[in-house]
């Protein structure tokens, strides 16, 4: 079947089978790669993208169920060759290891300071808790988000 | 691999009864947390689906409304919907207590009230919560409206008295009166992203002392959310005091084992269900007997 829908801000349209899922579309037909396939039944996170704004796991939607759906994968969180501040601060504080789970860390942390600008450790920690890190401890990263609030706060 | 199967996005509920009346192997699609990665794994509870009716776009289906009587839920409320509503928060804390634990938070931006308990896994963190609060199930087909209660709706696991031409529209939560107290706790492997081990709701309504109504109902720790009526039964009417909460906590200790027999689990998990209750109950009484002393 036919789908439109908006993919890192730009109107798109598919020709979507009912086998697909949305990360598959996304990979497949939208050759966008930084989304990762992990588990594949929505406990790892690394397929984490924006559809509407919220932050879903893009193994748990059928392609089929976008239509008419804002879709921000890891790819447009970046201003074109300009990283966002989430993402410059991953690389400072560390955050990145293997690199497999950042872009679903990346968005998810871009939902949590889109919704919650000044969040406290804990929260942090709830809104990374659906991204499995295998290298990090996750120190690293919570010290990323933290910093990137701060920046995001001051630049406003 | 997601099986090949036919897709209709919904825009109305007359469309959803039309279809599903049409179709028997057609089944009703939301969140997709359960069905998604059912169908990944190969799960046999899903090979039969041939139409997916997608009710995403339905805003009847996910608006959340003040009754006179009661609050109601869409059916395909999300959880960070139900997390964030001003009223379920302010009168069913326990629902938002519970629903707040479930999966991540990518998993509560998709999966919907109404597929938590459909799905009726034994460990759906909603069930106990809204067990406790008497929900009730508005439920529609071509042919009628009908209302039933969730406990009475859910058969086995995985099994529901939905029948394939019907479709749940709301949840409904009848106001309780301001004097009950209650807690909801959840013990999973670890916390986020956890499948429920053991999960308890209680609520207690005292008056001068008495126990005038309790309600106690627990999950994952039964084939499917149970309330424990016999129990609350034998509590009513009696003192709140330790000795009955020690005694309806072995109750309900012995009960869960009728109900499920001796698993590998059971030595484990027994006394710790029973404790908890116990601590569950001891706690609300003192909470209530605090807030009385400051009401003075």
């Amino acid at each position: 079947m036919k789908i439109k829908f908006t993919l890192n801000k730009k109107k798109v349209t598919a020709e979507v089978e009912s086998t697909e899922r949305l990360i598959d579309l996304l990979r497949n037909k939208f050759q966008l790669m930084g989304t990762k396939e992990g588990c594949s039944i929505g406990e790892c996170g690394a397929c984490t993208i924006l559809m509407d704004g919220k932050a879903v796991n893009s193994c748990l939607v059928l392609a089929e169920q976008i239509e008419g759906a804002e879709i921000i994968t890891i790819e447009g969180i970046a201003d074109g060759e300009q990283l966002h501040p989430i993402q410059e601060n991953f690389i400072k504080a560390g955050a990145i290891q293997c690199g497999f789970c950042t872009p679903g860390m990346v968005v998810s942390s871009y939902e949590l300071l889109n919704e919650n600008p000044e969040p406290n450790e804990e929260e942090i920690k709830e809104a990374i808790a659906g991204n499995l890190c295998r290298c990090t401890g996750y120190k690293q990263i919570i010290d990323a988000v933290k910093i990137s609030a701060e920046q995001l706060r001051d630049s406003k | 691999m997601i099986p090949e199967h036919k897709f209709i996005n919904a825009d109305n509920i007359e469309d959803v009864l039309r279809l599903l009346n049409e179709n028997d192997n057609a089944k009703v699609i939301a969140g997709g947390t359960d069905i998604i990665p059912g169908f990944h794994i190969d799960s046999a509870r899903f090979k039969e689906i041939e139409l997916l009716i997608d009710i995403n776009k339905i805003k009847d289906f996910n608006s959340i409304e003040l009754a006179d009587n009661h609050l109601s839920i869409g059916a395909s409320s999300n959880f960070t919907q139900i997390i964030n509503d001003p009223n379920v928060n302010k009168y069913f804390p326990l629902l938002v207590n519970a629903v707040s634990q479930i999966g991540s938070h990518q998993i509560r931006n998709r999966a919907t009230i109404g597929g938590n308990f459909i799905n009726n896994a034994p460990c759906a963190d909603s069930v106990p919560a809204l067990l406790i609060y008497n929900a009730v199930l508005e439920i529609k087909s071509i042919i009628e409206t009908k209302e039933i209660p969730l406990s009475e709706f859910l058969l086995k696991q995985y099994q529901t008295a939905l029948n394939t031409n019907e479709v749940v529209t709301r949840v409904k939560l009848p106001f309780l009166n301001e004097n009950y107290s209650g807690k909801f706790y959840k013990l999973g492997r670890r916390r986020g992203v956890a499948i429920s081990r053991i999960s308890l709701a209680v609520l207690m309504k005292k008056s001068n002392g008495i126990i005038e109504d309790v309600r106690i109902a627990g999950g994952a720790v039964t084939p499917i959310g149970t309330r424990f009526t016999k129990i609350e039964d034998m509590m009513k009417g009696k003192a709140a005091k330790s000795d009955l909460f020690k005694e309806a906590a072995q109750k309900i200790g012995e009960q869960i084992l009728e109900l499920t027999g001796l698993r590998w689990s059971s030595i484990y998990k027994l006394p710790v269900v029973q404790q908890k209750i116990y601590q569950l109950l001891e706690e609300i009484n003192l909470e209530m007997n605090s807030v009385n002393k400051n009401e003075n």
